[in-house]
């Protein structure tokens, strides 16, 4: 098994620390109590950390002015994805909809009139994420996009560790430089998921690609990670 | 939240049973239940002995399914579900599931698969099939052990375990163990098993050496002990005692011990078992040692029961024990009354010699006798020794049979050639108001002396009755006397009226009309076997009945069968003597549903040997 894969930092990131220090510093309210709720130990065994598959659609792909219209996410384990505390939002974005982010994500103006601001429902999704550390594939996007909806709602930044499976396989596939032959493997989440005979899904909606991310580390998990290793290793 | 899992629900949705399940919504909620787990190829889903409660769907990947033997049985691929047997068990798997490729699988929790097999017709027709393999696995694993086998460790635990700390001494758990008389003694660390100590530590590691007192106990226990998790079986445990030498096993639960077995526990345990009672019938010397052991025979059943046997493996046991009953009272008998002057064989009737005794049965038994028989030179050796014998099986538990077909009966205690000249007679003039009550003989089975005798006579029987075919439509009308329970609308008839008797009688309405029909068709077609499930084997196999017939009648068979045994399981756990009458009213749903569709086997196959076997009337 390949052992090698890690955060790649050589310090790992003190979550637990950072989430004390932030939880005095945070506005009263949601954020706050996120992070007074704490972070698990850093020496936690990979195969007892909660996990959170967390995965978003957007406007477009800039966090400074696209915006959250969708957010999916779902609890698992190493072994286990329980379908039973999935969850999925739809946000009212404050302006109009670009033509081809609708061809993406097939979500129209009209689904999205009824549904609320994304202010109204950022408490609840930062309950839910409560001490879970949040499985996404591609970390960049989700948070960013996370950040700045926390910045303008609680004026105020949200992080949150993360597993991500797109820096893991991109880890798993690694090869040096002398064994590369032609193209570097996709990283797209799809392509990963082929590598690992998972089946393919109909792409861009919020939940099932969090579902997608979540089945993607369980295989990762089952290949190259190490049950026993503190979580510390893993997480960004 | 109410959130739909579009992409999961759709898969399942490709596949039957689901695609045919016209009412999504279930469906919808049962997906909110389900986890989803990856399995790498090889590894174990449902390992040896593992208890599952789990529905299996395969969403992607390859499984492949082993018997116990590790016997490839088959192999399953995306959209194919697996772990309802066990769950049909109660939690049981006698096979083994294991991934040949990376695989998604969907869990699906037990109480679905219940709630949709009771409620939904579409549902549970797709998953008859699972009843067929259910039944046939457990003939599979058909073998005396089988108490054993099915036994959960736990069950065997009698009180929490004793133990100590580490630093405890030698002193302090020698009087521990002497207070609670235990003869091992877990030792712990903070709830944690570390060791274990036994009497013969004490006395070897310990007296022997003449190590002080105050030594720690910790010094002479067997560190890490080989230890049993609570969800295994009892065979388990005797198969790690065997292999490593140990008499003494804790059992773990959630990492912490909940108790310890020994072989000690295991010997008794078994010693109720049938094995164990046949071979004590025949240590016995007097009739009062075999009376003794008569008074375990509710137990042995409710063991059984409890252990999850079915009908096929209780009769057998049950019959084994009755024919042990009668080997030995027929030894004891040659002892008392000297060696027999001509060869004879004792022979067992009706459902003894089918093997598919239950508790509460009647002797039916007959005598045939060498043709060189003498009545005047021998006639009163053999008519005490029936005698004797029918009355000390009487004493043991077996009623003298109230029809009088019985060894003790000299018009039932005769010669081959006589023997073969009553059957000749009732096969080729046949009186069906005779051939009702005598239909008893048509099964017999030879079961001490010399057999040969009852071979030549199951012989004659099969030429004569598949020559004559009058006599076949007589006993197709025999067959046809006893009704199943049900009324229009699928109701259920009862026997009796007012609110005390308002019972059906399962096995005048079920169990025999099945074994009468069987008994037809393999005397038609000249089958050798007695077991009502064999005979169905051999008129499968011969092709005697439509595609499938057979296999519901087996199943019918085996439903009416379970019921009436589960009933007369509890009426003895709750102090009633058994019987067959069965209140509707304390059926489950699951029950209900299935007995009427067994009764309706029975009369769709009632019917169908009427016309089978039409004939003239004459």
């Amino acid at each position: 098994m390949a052992m090698h894969i890690s955060n790649q930092h050589s310090e790992p990131l003190d979550w637990p620390n950072l989430f004390k220090k932030w939880a005095k510093e945070a506005p009263e309210g949601a954020l706050k109590r996120y992070y007074q709720a704490g972070m698990i130990a850093a020496n936690t065994p990979l195969k007892d950390v909660p996990l959170l598959a967390l995965d978003l659609e957007t406007t477009g792909l800039d966090p400074n002015n696209d915006e959250i219209i969708s957010l999916g996410l779902i609890p698992m384990k190493h072994n286990a994805i329980r379908c039973q505390g999935a969850g999925y939002w739809m946000a009212k974005p404050k302006k109009a909809l670009h033509a081809e982010s609708v061809t993406i994500h097939e979500i129209t103006h009209s689904e999205l009139t009824d549904a609320p601001q994304l202010d109204h429902i950022l408490d609840d999704i930062l309950d839910v994420m409560s001490k879970q550390v949040l499985v996404v594939h591609c970390v960049a996007i989700e948070r960013q996009f996370l950040l700045e909806a926390s910045l303008k709602h609680y004026g105020y930044p949200l992080y949150f560790p993360v597993l991500d499976t797109m820096d893991i396989e991109r880890q798993a596939q690694h090869k040096p430089w002398w064994r590369q032959f032609g193209k570097a493997p996709s990283l797209r989440l799809d392509a990963c998921r082929q590598r690992y005979h998972l089946p393919r899904y109909k792409a861009h909606h919020a939940l099932t690609d969090a579902i997608s991310s979540a089945e993607l580390l369980q295989a990762q998990i089952a290949h190259h990670m190490d049950l026993a290793a503190p979580i510390s290793r893993y997480w960004l | 939240m109410d959130v739909e899992l579009t992409e999961i629900l759709d898969a399942l949705c490709q596949y039957a049973p689901f695609n045919e399940i016209a009412d999504e919504a279930p469906l919808a909620d049962m997906t909110k239940e389900i986890e989803i787990q990856y399995v790498r190829a090889g590894e174990w889903v449902i390992s040896p002995d593992a208890f599952n409660n789990t529905l299996f769907f395969i969403r992607s990947g390859a499984i492949e399914v082993l018997n116990k033997d590790n016997i490839l049985i088959r192999r399953m691929n995306e959209g194919e579900l697996f772990g309802y047997a066990s769950i049909l068990r109660g939690g049981k798997s006698s096979q083994t599931m294991r991934t040949i490729e990376d695989s998604l699988l969907y869990r699906i929790p037990a109480r679905w698969f219940i709630k949709l097999y009771e409620e939904n017709d579409t549902f549970s027709d797709f998953f008859e099939l699972a009843r067929e393999v259910r039944l046939r696995l457990a003939m599979d694993s058909q073998s005396s052990d089988v108490s054993l086998m099915t036994c959960p460790v736990t069950s065997l635990l009698r009180r929490q375990p004793i133990s100590t700390q580490a630093d405890s001494n030698l002193l302090t758990a020698a009087q521990i163990m002497t207070e609670h008389r235990v003869s091992s003694l877990l030792i712990t660390n903070q709830q944690e098993l570390i060791g274990i100590v036994t009497d013969r530590d004490l006395r070897t590691r310990a007296l022997s050496k003449g190590l002080p007192f105050d030594t720690p106990i910790a010094d002479i226990m067997t560190a890490n002990p080989i230890v049993l998790d609570s969800h295994d079986y009892a065979s388990e445990a005797v198969l790690k005692m065997m292999a490593s030498n140990v008499h003494h096993l804790p059992i773990i639960k959630d990492g912490k011990p909940i108790g310890v077995i020994s072989a000690g526990d295991i010997v008794q345990r078994e010693s109720h078992g049938s094995v164990y009672l046949i071979s004590d019938i025949f240590k016995q010397s007097n009739i009062a040692g075999l009376q003794n052991i008569s008074r375990k025979m509710t137990h042995t059943f409710t063991q059984l029961v409890n252990a999850d046997a079915n009908t096929q493996m209780i009769g057998n046991a049950m019959s084994h024990i009755g024919i042990a009953f009668v080997k030995r009272l027929l030894q004891l008998a040659e002892e008392k009354f000297g060696k027999p002057p001509v060869p004879y064989c004792f022979v067992a009737l009706g459902s003894q010699a089918r093997e598919e005794q239950t508790i509460k049965t009647d002797q039916d038994n007959a005598l045939i006798l060498s043709d060189k028989y003498d009545p005047k030179a021998h006639g009163e050796y053999f008519a005490t020794l029936s005698n004797w014998v029918c009355q000390n099986l009487d004493k043991c538990g077996y009623d003298l049979c109230s029809g009088d077909i019985m060894a003790s009966n000299p018009r039932w205690r005769q010669p081959l050639s006589v023997w073969q000249d009553y059957f000749s007679q009732w096969i080729r003039e046949p009186k069906a108001e005779a051939l009702l009550r005598l239909s008893i003989f048509f099964d017999l089975r030879g079961i001490y002396g010399d057999k040969s005798l009852a071979l030549q006579l199951n012989r004659h029987i099969r030429k004569e009755a598949k020559e004559h075919t009058g006599f076949l439509t007589f006993m197709a009308r025999n067959a046809n006397q006893r009704k199943p329970p049900l009324g229009f609308f699928r109701q259920f008839v009862l026997d009796g009226e007012g609110k005390q008797s308002r019972t059906f009688n399962l096995k005048e309405r079920g169990i025999a009309p099945i074994i009468d029909i069987v008994r037809v068709h393999a005397l038609a077609m000249g089958s050798d076997k007695l077991n009502t499930f064999e005979r169905l084997e051999d008129i499968e196999d011969a092709g005697l009945l439509p595609d499938g017939r057979a296999k519901d009648l087996t199943l019918a068979l085996e439903m009416i069968g379970m019921v009436r045994i589960r009933h007369q399981k509890e009426q003895i756990d709750s102090g009633e003597s058994p019987n067959n009458h069965v209140n509707p009213a304390n059926l489950s749903s699951f029950e209900k549903r299935h007995l009427r569709d067994a009764f309706d086997i029975v009369a769709r196959q009632q019917e169908f040997i009427k016309f089978r076997y039409a004939g003239k009337r004459s």
